[in-house]
Order: C-alpha cells, then structure tokens, then sequence
C-alpha cells in the first residue's frame, strides 16, 4: 500500500478529501460554506478564468480541463442510481412497515447476515445506489450488521454486474465465480464482523426518518425525505467525484506496469487503485480486463473492492453514516475484501 | 441549508441534466448512450419533485420566511425549543449539498469538452477482443473500418485480409514521440472516468493541431509480420480530411463514406 500512495501522492493536486473532515466536525460554522464554496467555484473557474484572462493560463491546462469532465462524467453518471437509490429508500420510509423487515429475515442476527448478503442480488444497479437503500433500512429497524451486508454486496453481484464480467472475460467464466464467491464472502465477514466488534455510537444517523407519523401526508413525508436523502447524498458524491477525478487524471497509467511484477504487490496495488479510480461497478470489469500485465488474482481485487470501498462510496458514507463509521469501516472492508480475494483467487483462477 | 432553497437546487440539477440529455446530446460526452434515457427520466423527476417543492413552499413561504427568522435569532437557544408546527423537519441539509450546484452550473453554463488527446496519451491501451472470424471485405475500392476492426484485422487475421487494401479510419490526434503523431480514440465502458484508448501511429503527413478530428486514407504500413502480434499498428496516409466531431465521441465507428 505504501508505495502506490508514495507514487500518487506527488502529483495530485489539492485533494478535496481531508476537507471532509472539516464538514462533518464543525457542521455550522464558518469554513464549510467557504470550502464548498471554494470547492464549487473551482469547478467553473475554468471558464470564468478563460475569459478573464484570456488563453494562457494554466486554467486551461488539458489535463484541468480533463479534470472538469471526469468530475461531470462521475457525477452524471451516478446520478440516476443515486436518484432510483433514494426514491427506494424514500419509499421504504415512508410506505413500508418496519414489521416486515422483522418477519422476513431471519430473527438471529447471526443468520440473517448472509440472507441479507445474497438479497443484494435483487437491487440492479451500482453502488451509489445501496448507500441511501441501506440506510433507510438501519433506521426502519433490520439489524445493522444485515444491512451492511446488503450494502457491501448489492453494487458487487447483481446480475448487471455479473453479466458484464461474464462479458468482460470471455471465455473464462470462473472469474464471474469468483467475483461472485468473494464477494458475497467480503459482505458476509463484515457483517460477523460487525456484530462482534461494531459500536453503535460509530453510526451518526439523522434521527428525524423514522417512517410514518400519524396525522402527516404521507406523500409529503416522501417528498421531504427525498429531498433531504437525495441533496445531502448528491453533495457528497460530487466531494467524492472531485477527489477521484483528480487521481484518474494525474496518475499515469505506466506506473502500473512498475507493479505488475510482484506477485503480493500487484494484488495490493490494484486493490489501491480500485479506491482511487472510483470505477463504476458495472464498468470495473472492463478496466480490470485491460489490466492484462496483472496476475487474475489482482484483477479479481480491482472488482472485489472497488464496488466496496473507494474515494465517491466513502465520502457517500461519510455523508449518510458519519465520519466515525465510515473512515473504520471503509479501512476494514478493504483488507477484508483483499484477503477474501486472495484466498478465492488461490482456489478459483 | 435554508428549507425554500432545496427545492430551487433540485430544479438547477433536473434543469442541467435535461440540459445535457433532452435537449441536446452533450451527455454522449460524459456518458455512454445506453445511459441517456434515464438521465431524461432523472431530470423529469428532480424537475417534479422541486416544482412541487416550490410551490409547497411559496405557500407557505411567509410562514416559513417568519420562522426562519425568528429561528436565527434565537439560535443559541437549546434543540428542545425547536418548535414541533414546524413542517420542515427535514431541514437539516448540510451546506455541502451546495456541491451539486457546481456540476449544474457547469453543465447549463459551458459543459465541458470530450475527453481528448491529454487523457489518450497517458490512457492505458483497450485490449481488443480477439475475433472467431472477419467477414469479407468489399471487393474493391477504399475500406471504411473502426480503429477496433482494423486493430483487430491487422494483428489477428491470417488471411491478411488488408494486404495491399487502402483503408479509412477516423479518429482525433494525439502528438507522438519524435514527431510522429497517432490517430486515436477513446472507448468507454460506463462513463468518461474508464475511458481506454485505441491508437493507430500514422506516417507520411504532417501532424494536425492535436484534438483535431479527421478522417485519414491510407495503407497498412508494412512493419512487422501482418496478421500477428507482431504487426505494427500503424498507417501509411495517402490523404487526410478534416471532420467535425462526432455525435458520440466515445463510440469507435467506421467513418461515413
């Protein structure tokens, strides 16, 4: 891990990430409305700088430009998950029972974990979408421990994702299974894990969904969580677009070939770059098959923890978990997901 | 977050992203077309959702302007004081949501260009499927092939099927080493953010201003044995033109004859 962040560190540019920090801990005061208004005006300075000061600034370097759209691309890309995600999760607030979440998984909690690991297979779409869905269903009352579950494997082993591994690999359809088996393991170690070392005061939720109240529209009920969910969760994911574009931009991608060698390295390697890249779950496939100087192994790491833990995902958990919870459980996620890959990939590929 | 305001920023994005996908194809830019539907759909909802928003709003806007007041000035008062008639519970949005304003305001003002030349030289290559077979080509007259089935063509196919053939390609140009410059395009599998590139090193022309498009005819330029791995991908131009951008930057098609 060391070296890839030695090699990426240099040359990125200001990195909006520790400035998250500032937003959750002093909520309210002054810096944050400077921050995102710093941050917000660093997006359009492109263009307002272009015609200030003319062609010869560095505003219009290529690679700033880059920067701007990859920024939007993310962005745009992720918004239609983000939207389905919340208006789910608004629905689930504001229309479902919290009895039936009680009566359909299992009552031990210890059982329930992996039910709720294979029911990420019903929710279609990538990661952006099971953060808001996974917290709506913390706070209509399933077990923690299950609805992260759900959230660490929905984005990995829909059948979208599946089927575009299958077509990303042709030919070689143990690499499916393999995605497949290491991540719903991935999910499922996290969930025990959290049941046995998992602290509740980690978790800082809005306390103000807590589904119906008698004598309010539930519509409007819905509208408003929406709203809330959908605006809070979008500020975060843009923070997280901006902070993974600028790695996609600035890391040349002939430093991967300086990595490839090393059987250990490489699988680390990639696991560091599925973080940073902030790759699409439903597209991972496709970058890891480009990977090709990368042992099978490594490139199952690239898909097992980029739909898990990387820069958009943490922030988004910053967002709707806390700073607390989502920092821990994004570090131990990552290793578990490496180890799980390592031993799928040793049986499997 | 002010409560009247969050309705005014779901209108911005919804207004972006039909910007962007209803009424022009910009996002094709950003974003692969399979995408471009739900995107219309997501800008009819956000649009929905803050209109009702603001009308909700503006009818109770004196109210709630009231109340707002009244709360700032009586902000250090303790939580439990929060006034329970207050509608708006859902409040709280943090100021961080302003971020989404930045991509609205970029996409509705300027919308940023195609990824181009910068992000092709430092892109890792696409790997090009291998092919069970290659249909014929036409019996005569100049090709018009994808950088995708002329890679594929010139490093697969045994039959050598572009012997002796003249081509055309289209792409944008990448500046090369030493002075050579390569006709190039980028693939996306989801968004802008995976793009890879394909690049075909031309010979024989001038190098055009980089980012430039066109449309280049020529021969395979004999290096390597044609047919292996080995062949190199690389073109010997006879003439070359200039063609505006494509509708879909990221979709590796034939050129129009």
């Amino acid at each position: 891990m060391r070296h890839p962040e030695g090699l990426a560190q240099p040359q990125q540019p200001p990195d909006p990430t520790p400035e998250s920090a500032p937003a959750q801990s002093t909520a309210g005061n002054l810096p944050v409305p400077l921050i995102v208004a710093g941050l917000v005006l660093s997006l359009l300075v492109g263009e307002l700088g272009y015609s200030l000061l003319g062609n010869d600034t560095w505003l219009r370097h290529p690679g700033f430009t880059a920067w701007q759209t990859v920024v939007v691309a993310i962005t745009v890309q992720a918004l239609p998950f983000l939207l389905f995600g919340t208006l789910i999760s608004g629905a689930v607030n504001a229309f479902v029972p919290a009895e039936l979440f009680t009566r359909v998984l299992p009552r031990n909690p210890a059982l329930a974990v992996p039910v709720a690991s294979a029911a990420g297979a019903v929710l279609p779409g990538c990661e952006c979408a099971s953060v808001p869905v996974a917290g709506s269903l913390i706070r209509r009352g399933v077990t923690p421990a299950a609805a992260f579950a759900f959230l660490l494997s929905a984005p990995a082993i829909n059948p979208i994702v599946l089927a575009s591994t299958a077509v990303a690999f042709p030919g070689s359809p143990e690499m499916v299974a393999a995605r497949l088996a290491a991540s719903l393991a991935t999910s499922a170690v996290m969930g025990w894990l959290w049941m046995r070392f998992g602290r509740e005061d980690w978790l800082r939720m809005p306390a103000r969904h807590s589904g119906h109240q008698p004598g309010r529209s539930r519509l409007n009920e819905f509208r408003l969580g929406f709203q809330h969910d959908f605006l809070h969760a979008g500020g975060f994911l843009v923070l997280g677009a901006m902070a993974a574009a600028a790695f996609n931009v600035t890391v040349p991608r002939s430093v991967l070939d300086m990595f490839a060698s090393s059987p250990w390295m490489s699988v680390l390697f990639l696991a560091a770059l599925a973080v940073v890249l902030a790759v699409c779950s439903e597209a991972d496939a496709f970058v890891a098959a480009s990977l090709t100087g990368f042992s099978p192994t490594a490139r199952l790491a690239f898909m097992v923890v980029g739909p898990m833990v990387d820069l958009k995902l943490i922030a988004l958990q910053v967002g709707t978990f806390g700073r607390a919870f989502a920092l821990r459980f994004s570090a131990a996620t990552a290793v578990t997901a490496v180890t799980c890959s390592v031993v799928v990939g040793w049986w499997l590929l | 977050m002010k409560p009247v305001l969050q309705p005014m920023l779901l209108l911005l994005t919804g207004a972006a992203i039909l910007r962007v996908s209803l009424f022009s194809d910009i996002c094709l830019r950003y974003v692969k077309e399979g995408l471009q539907p739900f995107l219309i759909a997501s800008g009819f909802v956000l649009v929905c959702f803050g209109l009702v928003g603001a009308l909700g709003t503006s009818g109770e806007l004196r109210h709630g302007l009231r109340f707002i007041m009244r709360r700032e000035s009586t902000s250090s008062a303790p939580a439990g004081t929060a006034p329970a008639h207050d509608g708006h519970d859902h409040a709280d949005v943090p100021g961080i949501a302003w971020l989404l304003a930045a991509p609205a305001l970029v996409l509705l003002m300027f919308a940023p260009p195609a990824l181009g030349s910068y992000t092709a030289a430092r892109d890792s290559p696409k790997v090009v499927e291998v092919y069970d077979h290659f249909k014929r080509l036409p019996a005569q007259g100049p090709v018009p092939l994808s950088l995708t089935e002329f890679t594929a063509r010139v490093q697969q196919d045994r039959a050598k099927s572009l012997g002796g053939r003249t081509v055309v390609l289209s792409g944008f140009v990448t500046p090369g080493k030493n002075g050579t410059w390569d006709l190039t395009r980028l693939l996306v599998a989801c968004c802008a953010a995976d793009s890879q590139s394909l690049t075909v090193t031309m010979h024989g022309v001038p190098a055009p201003p980089p980012d430039t498009w066109v449309k280049v005819t020529g021969t395979w330029h004999p290096s390597g044995a044609l047919g292996t791995a080995s062949a190199a991908l690389a073109l010997d131009v006879r003439s070359l033109e200039r063609i505006p951008q494509p509708l879909s930057p990221y979709k590796d098609r034939p050129p129009s004859a």
